[in-house]
Formats: C-alpha cells, structure tokens, sequence
C-alpha cells in the first residue's frame, strides 16, 4: 500500500493514476457526463451539451489538514481532484475525470440547458452532481430470439433435474462415482474381494436372520401415529431391563481406535458401511471443543459384518493416520 | 450499456414524463419532491418544492413552460418550469390521481380519487382564464360514480380524453360537452397506465391483470395484447420501432417475500406486431413502476418501488436488432 509518500511530490496524480490498477484500497468507479464550464451558444442551432466519462480515483493520504479540491481542464477533459475524509479517519484522494461533449441541439433545448438551477440542487456546481446522479454498474439486453429460448429460461438445465438422483454407483463403496474411480479402490476394493470369497458373502446390506431383534424404530415409523410404551412391542417382556439387548449388540461391536481429530460420524458411516448394516456408532468427542478423541464404536447388526470390518479396516490408512480396529471389550459395568 | 442512476427520491416512484424534446426528464414518486433533471447527463436542474404528501402524476405542456403536478395532498399545482415557482394551486377534496395538458397547452385536465366519502370527478380549467383557477371553477367536471379512474391521457387534437378505471373499463370522455363518446372493456384489473404513441393514434394501457394491451385512440379498438404473468404497471410505446416496453413485477406488497432473482423485475421488451417478447433489461430491486421512452427512442427510463430512476441509453445490438418471425 503506497501511502503518503507522494503527497509532497509533484507528480503525485501520475503516480496515483499508474498504481491505481493493482491497488484493492482503490476505489475506480465511471463518472458520468459535465455540463461544458465554458459552454458558448452559437448563433441558430449552436448549443453546447456535455458529455463525459470519467473514471475517478482514491488514495490514502498521509496525516494533515485536507488540501483544497482542484479543477483542471485539458482540452476536452476535465479533472477534478478532492480531497475527503473517510469514517475511519483515513484521508483520501479522489481524482475524477469528465469528457467534455458537445452536442447541437435545437434552440429551445440549447436554453434550456443554460437555465439555473433551482430547488433543491439550486446551489449544486456545474455538472452532475454525485448526490444524485450516479452512473450504474454495466447491464445489457437480454435478447430473446424465439419462444423456446424463453421456455428454457424456465425449466432450466434439465441437468439439474437428474442432480438428486445417483447416476453412478460405485461396487467398492457405494459412492457416487464409477468404480474405476473409486478412492478405496486399492485398499478395500481387493479386500472386500477377498473376504466375500472367505465368507461365501457378498457384501452389502442383507436380509435381517431371523430372531434378531427388530429395531423398534421400525414398527413406530409405519404408522406416524404415538403409541403408549404400554403398547409397544416388547411391552409384554415387563422388568426386564435394557442390559441383555445391549449385551446382544456388544457382541458385533468394534471398537477403532487411532482415529484423526477431524473425524466425523458421517465419515465412519461411509468407511463401515460396505461392511454391512450399521445399528450404532459412537465416536467419542471431547465436550468443550466437539473434536473426537481418537475413538469409535461402531455397531453392526451382525457379527459377521464386524468381523469383515476388522479384518478389511484394520491398519487401513484414513487421513493420515493407520487405524486400529478391533473387538470391543464388554463394558466393565 | 451504463445506466445513470438518480437518487432524487426517498420512495418509490410513481411517475417519469420526458418533456417534448425528450432534454428534460420529471420524476414524481410517494414522497413530496418533484425532480426534473438533464435526460442527457442525468444532472439535477431543480426540484419543485411545494407538495405535502405523494405525487401521483405530472405533466410537462409542448413548449415545456409549464409543469403540472397532481398530489395525495388533495392539491394540484402548476409549476413555472424554468424557475421552479409554483404559479397555481387548484384545491381538491381528495388526492389527485392524474393530470395533463391538452395539445395547446392551455387546458388542464385533471381525475381525482373516490376517497373519504368523495366522488371520482374529472376537471378541466382553462389557463387563459385565470378566474377559473382562482375561484375553483373548472369549466368542466364530470362525475365518475362507478369505478374510479387510475389512469388518463388526453386523446389527439385536445377533443377528449382517454380514462382508464380501476375496474379495467376504458372510456373517451368529451373535453368540450364532458359526455362520455366511447366505453370499452377489454382489461379485467386495475389500468395502470396509459401513454400514447409519438402521433397519438395508438395509445398502450398497461393493466393489473396481467397484460398490456394496445388500442385505437378514436375507436378505442382493441389491437394487441402484450401477457406477461406478472402485474403490468407501466408500458410506453417506441417512436422509432414497433417496439413495446413494459415494467411491472409482482405487487409491491409482496416484493419483501421474494428475492430479486425471482421477482422478474426486468423491462421487458415486446415486438409490436407479432406481440412476443425480445428482449429483457434487468437492474432494478422492486417492481418497476413507470417506464419512458425517450422522443428520439434512443433510450429509455424506468422508475421502481426501490425509489430509483435509470435513464438507459441503448447499446449499438438494439438498433441493429431484427425480430426473427
């Protein structure tokens, strides 16, 4: 940011303009038309109208009272150079340039051009003044060659229309990419191989075995409607606490440990998933900073899922990190 | 193409008029100031101080002398142009909806609303006559008892004016024996506005329900139809092309609900013939609610409910543009 240094130059508005480019503090914006300030009607149809461009250019000056504003016209442009104070107490330049234009127009209007200005802007300078007028950023007309064009404008890319839905999925890991493209694909592609072969299974979600217990979400869902505890299905199984239940999921749980900090239970989902259906995951977080410590259960409806979970994850690198997969222990209490 | 922006109002404006010559834009909005400014520079030539309360309309008579204002402040006034001085005021029992000069300048017509239990009426002063104004005694007054007029324009020659009605009725009423000549009803809503051609024999009506529709100034024969799907609050026919330009979007009322993206704020513009659309401006961020050709149909205004007013000068691609059938 080159500031202040060229205040006590000369050539301090040369220099201004060459840096104004690459600047961000740089406020370049288009001014507008002038009136001429040396507008001369001509005899019958002479009359003098301006029009300009100008481009109008800002920098921080250094501390000090506020030099006075300065008008400088070269042949047909004019340049008017202020001096203003932002909110924030910086100083700033602002150079704006204005073409010059004259135009013939018909006598009336060429008086009317030359009336003094009254009301409200009765004691406005020459020209536009920027309180109100200001020129707008760029638009352009929007040609419409024939009614289909105007229909695609409604509906849009057709695209759009196949976003939601999965054109591809991926063998590995269900991804929506092609299987050939597949991130896993060295790593648990050729293990997932391999243990379908072991197993005589393939992988993905199965069939529930029968006499494993239904998660009771499923039952509730169906209708919408709330149904009392005292109704629901295991309602006849009084006392019994919630302990065996949880025995039963241990048994198909693992627990993976060395996990990266950034972790998240959507992650896990999609690394454990190819394995087989998942009842539960946990990862451990840290209360206050909601990071993950390090540490995950996941749960599967099957031993064994969680058994080709072990064995295809295990020392599978993730972030940077190997991970460590392994049965969970029962918990203690 | 660069747009000039004017920020002369502090509400949404109601309506822009160019002068004759197309040099002088006026700009009324809900607020009580009256701009005029340069079409060319977009600079402020003054204001026209005087009003309490919204401007409705305003008109500039052929030799831009005199400006005519008509207010929610149950006045109407006359303006010296070039000073800025009001030189009548004409006091009505509710607010002004729409006024205008007759071709000579002479004449002022002017509707007001039905409104605290008063009447729509129409009334002509003749300026020549300067004890009509100072007595409040229009020459003329014709009553509206059933739909109130939201929009009127004086028809060619000064013999009569055109009135559009809140009910979308369109009806010619005499200037000289105030009897109603023609009645037409081809609109279902509200009509917006009504601007004539550059020659007066056409004339467009912009209307609520939808649609702009174009019309025979004599006969008032339905001509075309321009169908938009959002409300039309304004339409101004090209003077150089068989081109249509209407502003509209939705209610303003709903405008806070919507984003600009979907709000269809754009200009619109409509090949006269074959009444289909060509072209779009976008730029404002609210329903535009008047829209002007320039008399030289080199560029055009538009003025919205965001309070603003742009005066565009058309690129080079809308001169050489030909509308493929």
């Amino acid at each position: 940011m080159p500031t202040g240094d060229y205040d006590s130059k000369p050539s301090w508005a040369d220099q201004v303009e060459e840096e104004g480019g690459d600047d961000d503090k740089c406020i370049t914006s288009e001014l507008l038309k002038d009136i001429p300030l040396t507008a001369v009607l001509g005899g019958d149809l002479g009359a003098s109208v301006a029009e300009a461009e100008a481009k109008a250019e800002s920098e921080l000056l250094k501390d000090g009272p506020l030099p006075s504003p300065k008008e400088l016209i070269n042949g047909n442009i004019k340049t008017i150079t202020e001096y203003r104070e932002e909110e924030d107490g910086r100083k700033v330049k602002i150079i704006r340039t204005f073409r010059i234009e004259t135009r013939k127009a018909s006598k009336a209007v060429a008086r009317r051009k030359n009336w003094k200005k009254f009301g409200n802007s009765e004691f406005d300078a020459p020209g536009p003044s920027i309180a109100t007028t200001t020129v707008s950023d760029d638009v352009f007309m929007t040609f419409i060659t024939s009614k289909e064009d105007l229909n695609c404008q409604e509906e849009e890319d057709p695209m759009n229309k196949l976003k939601g839905q999965k054109i591809v999925s991926c063998r590995i890991c269900k991804g929506d990419h092609w299987t050939t493209r597949c991130p896993y694909k060295d790593t648990l592609g050729p293990m997932q191989k391999e243990l379908a072969e072991q197993l005589g299974l393939s992988t993905g979600e199965k069939e529930k075995l029968p006499g494993e217990p239904e998660p009771v979400q499923a039952a509730q869902s169906k209708t919408g409607k709330y149904v009392p505890p005292s109704l629901r299905d295991g309602a006849c199984r009084r006392g019994e606490s919630m302990q065996p239940n949880r025995r039963a999921d241990d048994n198909a749980t693992i627990r993976v440990t060395n996990l990266s900090e950034d972790t998240r239970e959507t992650d896990l989902q999609e690394l454990f998933r190819p394995f087989g259906s998942i009842s539960r995951i946990y990862l451990a977080k840290d209360k206050a900073t909601g990071q993950s410590k390090g540490f995950a259960f996941i749960s599967f409806h099957r031993r064994e899922d969680a058994a080709r979970a072990i064995a295809g994850v295990s020392g599978f690198g993730y972030d940077h990190l190997i991970l460590n997969v392994e049965w969970a222990k029962p918990s203690t209490n | 193409m660069k747009p000039i922006l004017l920020q002369g109002h502090e509400r949404s404006i109601t309506q822009l008029k160019y002068n004759r010559e197309g040099d002088l834009l006026f700009t009324v909005a809900k607020d009580p100031i009256v701009n005029v400014w340069y079409s060319v520079n977009g600079e402020r030539l003054g204001t026209y101080n005087g009003h309490t309360g919204a401007v409705w309309c305003v008109d500039a008579d052929w030799d831009t002398r005199h400006v005519l204002t008509g207010s929610a402040d149950n006045s109407c006034r006359l303006w010296d142009c070039e000073t800025g001085k009001q030189l009548a005021l004409v006091k009505t029992s509710s607010a002004v909806r729409t006024c205008g000069f007759d071709f000579g300048g002479n004449i002022i017509m002017f509707s007001t609303d039905k409104q605290m239990g008063y009447q729509c009426f129409v009334s002509f002063f003749d300026l020549r006559d300067s004890s009509q104004i100072e007595n409040d005694e229009p020459y003329m007054k014709i009553p509206c008892s059933e739909s109130k007029i939201t929009s009127a324009v004086w028809g060619p020659l000064g013999e009569f004016i055109i009135a559009g009605h809140e009910n979308g009725e369109l009806n010619q009423f005499s200037a000289k024996s105030g009897e109603q000549l023609t009645n037409v009803k081809e609109h279902t809503k509200q009509i917006n506005d009504i601007q004539t051609s550059r020659d007066m024999t056409m004339f467009i009506t912009a209307s609520k329900d939808n649609t702009a529709k174009l019309f025979d100034s004599t006969t008032l024969d339905h001509l075309k139809t321009f169908r938009t799907e959002r409300p039309v609050n304004s339409a101004a026919l090209s003077p150089i092309f068989d081109h249509v330009v209407l502003g509209g979007g939705q209610e303003a009322m709903d405008v806070t609900t919507t984003s600009t993206r979907i709000g269809k704020f754009e200009a619109r513009f409509f090949h006269l013939g074959v009444e289909e659309e060509f072209g779009r401006i976008k730029g404002h961020f609210g329903p535009i609610n008047s829209v002007a050709f320039h008399p030289d149909g080199k560029s055009y205004s538009s003025g919205g409910e965001d309070g603003y007013v742009r005066i565009h000068y058309f690129d080079p691609q809308y001169f050489e543009f030909e509308f493929e059938v």
